[in-house]
């Protein structure tokens, strides 16, 4: 059995998320049964109630019976993940779940009393998603690339590392959903990219079979400068338009190396607010027909759905019918065209170009130097979208890949480069914000620049202004303002054990460090007197380090499942490993058995293999196991004993 | 600053010459290609990290496929395994980066060239040439004059003339870098007009 060890590659989506992973032969997204690799990010959860146990759902499951459950129905938490209340605020008309404030400048979604953070939320999709790779593989999963949008600031990067350790993965990197996207454009379809006709026709939606050709090439470490020299480069823009988050990312390809140059988005920007916009249209047209305010937990569940459905259906025709049922015999009706539609929700699409164009500016390249536009993510399936992208670079966009999948194709080709399986490849992401620190007067002190290459380090020299001071309080910044105020605040980093020592004296080096996950590390010396005293850091935001170890204990009522999960896995292997074993012992001894005991043994192999299939009770599998083991332990003893004979005669005299 | 300015102008004195693993000769400071062991970058100059002679005139191209070529052997992706060779990577690949950084931008590179010939820092010294400092005033009063008016035709003209004015303090600034170290009336004119290079810079940005 191959041991080595596979990393899974998550897309953890506002809508949906998906999970892949790659092998000798490729990249693959792993499917349901339907042939379908989406997972719709919706968890539910059934309260507890006498005589009946908690319950989640996660899913489709979750996702179609949202309706009647709007309260106890989670879904869009990547808009939550990593902010704080006044992050929110414009999304809590829109959410029919309760969500109220956390501890530390977090929100938490409440439910039937019960308070539970984004990432404990995100944990049971991950979980899920990882459940998914382990029956696919047939072996336990611990670690994964989870991808994230490239403008998620360092506490949402946090926050989602901290998830994925709360759903027992390894995270060992977080990679930029447009740069994961590249990256599978770049290995699968190079040559599509560089030699494709501009003015080639794109098909849309297309679904790609589950295979997607990644070749393997065994490169050794050491390739030379001047063998690769000739290969030209590329320069490419992915423009992702997701459920919530909208980026765009322009890359340098050559050599085998992704270079992104600049990065710009929001997070605040996806298909999610393409569906408000109908879903207001409709609460102001009842409101004004009707007189009816429609503003419930259900309604709006209900409205969320139709209005995507109507999102949707505009896609592909030019009008829909939108019909709501009042209650009352009262029905609101109309027809909505797709013109209408794209007036509503015109100043979304500027809104990702005029960032389009700031990430240009910030690459320092004039339009006519992009050669290609990629399409990303489930809303530029919009044909607003597609046209306004096109008319305004002046190209075709360019969409070869299922939109939905390629980021976790993506993921899943960094996986495998972490993994070791490409050394001739290499991903170099940027930092998408400032990094600053408050100085005396709150203005922001930027130390690092946005669309820096990461990873990245600055050192800063602090001193005492007091007599025996001893903590020094640092106000770390993330953003693009001039003010402290209004730049995100990743927490107060406090300083603390400096030696006591008149003002002024100690030297406290502080060094910032964005690692290639684009996440801070601040580590600081005192280096005065020949004694390099380190400083305890404590930053104040997100989870603790405890909270994320009880999160990854308790994990809402999914542990058990999950228990069951990895057992049954473990259980299956081996009934498969024993199987195996047990016919090839036949093959070699079943001669020296009693006709009668190789009988009884092929009988006992049949009904284990067919209980197996059929099972759900994993201790009624055990003991079959474990009597199946010793029903064949005299032909296990023929097997060692012929191992020792043969080990015997290979003794050198 | 004597010792610095010897050693950065003296490109058989920026390479260790052996690696410290498998002491084979090393062709790249950071990294040995036999046998991938990672080596601490700390105290060499950015030329020397990036395996180039000091000088104002570098290849770009030259500089960015040495860049990437170095990436691929010492990022963290591909040192991924953990403990002490992860971190150095982590922190080598930082430094990596910071050097392409300063020497791809000229006014970097002048400033880093500067420094090695024993040059005083902008932050130490912060003289400009005599008429730059009134000029830059005045074409801030303009700026937002214009910008209060709403006139994008004289923001656009303004841009367009600061912009000039930054074109020819760089290429004077480059003039000055090529005769580094030269003296120490070379070094005071070359901090000032990478001190206008700045001023200009920073103007370019409000535009």
């Amino acid at each position: 059995m191959d041991q080595q060890e596979i990393i899974i590659g998550i897309d953890l989506g506002t809508t949906f998320s998906l999970v892949a992973y790659a092998d000798e032969r490729g990249a693959h997204i792993i499917r349901d049964e339907q042939g379908d690799g989406r997972v719709p990010s919706v968890i539910g959860v059934t309260p507890e109630a006498p005589g009946r146990p908690p319950r989640v759902t996660l899913g489709w499951e979750a996702r179609n019976h949202a309706v009647e459950n709007p309260r106890t129905t989670v879904y869009s938490v990547k808009r939550l993940i990593g902010r704080g209340p006044e992050d929110i605020r414009k999304d809590l008309p829109f959410l029919a779940y309760a969500v109220v404030p956390g501890p530390r400048d977090t929100v938490q979604v409440e439910i039937a009393g019960r308070h539970y953070s984004p990432e404990e939320i995100s944990s049971v999709i991950l979980r899920g998603l990882r459940e998914r790779a382990e029956r696919h593989l047939g072996r336990p999963v611990h670690k994964a690339v989870i991808t994230v949008p490239a403008y998620f600031d360092d506490a949402q990067r946090q926050a989602t590392r901290d998830a994925g350790a709360a759903a027992g993965l390894e995270v060992l990197r977080i990679v930029n959903e447009p740069t994961a996207a590249a990256l599978a454009y770049g290995l699968g379809v190079r040559e599509q990219i560089s030699l494709g006709s501009p003015d080639r026709p794109t098909a849309l939606p297309q679904v790609t079979p589950g295979h997607f050709a990644l070749p393997m090439q065994q490169c050794p470490a050491n390739v030379s400068i001047e063998a690769d020299a000739t290969s030209a480069g590329h320069t490419v823009a992915v423009f992702d338009l997701g459920g919530g988050t909208f980026d765009v990312s322009v890359l340098r390809i050559e050599h085998g190396v992704f270079q992104v140059l600049s990065t710009a988005g929001d997070t605040h920007l996806g298909g999610d607010d393409f569906d408000r916009t109908i879903i207001t249209l409709v609460q102001r047209e009842v409101h004004e027909q009707f007189g009816l305010s429609i503003d419930s937990p259900t309604t709006r569940q209900a409205l969320r759905s139709l209005a995507e459905s109507i999102k949707t259906r505009l896609s592909a025709a030019r009008e829909a019918q939108l019909e709501l049922d009042l209650g009352h015999g009262r029905t609101y009706r109309r027809t909505i065209t797709r013109d209408e539609f794209e007036e509503l929700s015109a100043n979304l699409v500027d809104r990702t170009l005029t960032l389009c164009d700031q990430a240009l500016r910030d690459a320092g390249l004039a339009p006519d130097q992009l050669e290609r536009m990629i399409l990303v993510g489930g809303s530029t399936r919009m044909p607003c979208v597609r046209r306004r992208v096109g008319e305004h670079f002046g190209i075709e966009p360019y969409t070869a890949i299922n939109p939905d999948e390629v980021v976790a194709l993506g993921a899943a080709i960094q996986a495998a480069i972490l993994g070791g399986a490409h050394p001739d490849m290499l991903l170099l992401d940027v930092t998408p914000l400032s990094l600053g620190i408050e100085t005396m007067g709150g203005a922001m002190g930027k130390l690092i620049m946005r669309n820096t290459t990461i990873p990245c380090r600055e050192t800063e020299m602090f001193t005492t202004f007091m007599d025996g001071q001893t903590a020094i309080k640092l106000n770390v910044l993330q953003g693009e303002r001039e003010l402290a105020a209004d730049c995100r605040s990743l927490g107060e980093f406090y300083l603390r054990d400096i030696p006591p020592m008149p003002a002024g004296i100690p030297k406290i080096e502080v060094e910032f460090l964005i690692d290639a996950n684009g996440i801070l590390n601040v580590s600081a010396r005192e280096q005065r007197s020949g004694r390099q005293a380190s400083i305890q850091i404590v930053p104040n935001h997100g989870l603790t380090r405890a909270e994320v170890e009880r999160m990854a204990k308790e994990s809402i009522q999914f542990a058990r499942s999950d228990i069951d999960a990895h057992r049954r896995i473990d259980l299956l292997n081996q009934v498969e490993f024993d199987l195996n074993k047990t016919r090839q012992m036949l093959e070699r001894f079943g001669a020296q058995l009693e006709p009668t005991e190789r009988a009884r043994i092929e009988q006992e192999m049949t009904a284990l293999y067919a209980l197996a299939g059929r099972t759900e009770d994993l201790d009624e599998l055990y003991q079959a196991l474990t009597a199946f083991g010793h029903s064949t332990l005299r032909l296990a003893e023929l097997g060692i004993r012929a191992a020792l004979v043969q080990g015997a005669k290979e003794q050198p005299e | 600053m004597v010792p610095i300015l010897t050693s950065a102008f003296d490109q058989t004195a920026v390479l260790p010459a052996k690696c410290r693993s498998c002491n084979r000769p090393l062709d790249s400071p950071l990294f040995c290609g036999n046998c991938h062991t990672l080596h601490p970058a700390a105290g060499l100059t950015h030329f020397a990290i990036l395996g180039l002679t000091p000088s104002f005139d570098i290849d770009l191209d030259e500089l960015r496929r040495k860049y990437l070529y170095c990436s691929r052997c010492i990022h963290p992706d591909h040192h991924s395994a953990g403990g002490a060779d992860a971190n150095l990577s982590l922190h080598t690949a930082a430094q990596l980066n910071e050097s392409y950084r300063v020497l791809r931008d000229p006014v970097l590179r002048a400033e880093h060239l500067l420094a090695l010939a024993g040059g005083r820092s902008s932050a130490e010294d912060k003289s400009a040439p005599p008429d730059v400092l009134a000029q830059t005033m005045l074409l801030r009063e303009e700026t937002e004059e214009a910008r209060a008016a709403d006139d994008s035709a004289g923001l656009a003209a303004l841009r367009k003339q600061v912009q000039t004015l930054c074109e020819q303090a760089l290429q004077v600034v480059a003039g000055l870098a090529r005769e580094l170290p030269g003296n120490d009336d070379t070094r005071q004119r070359l901090r000032e007009q990478l001190n206008a290079v700045k001023y200009y810079r920073k103007l370019l940005e409000q535009l």
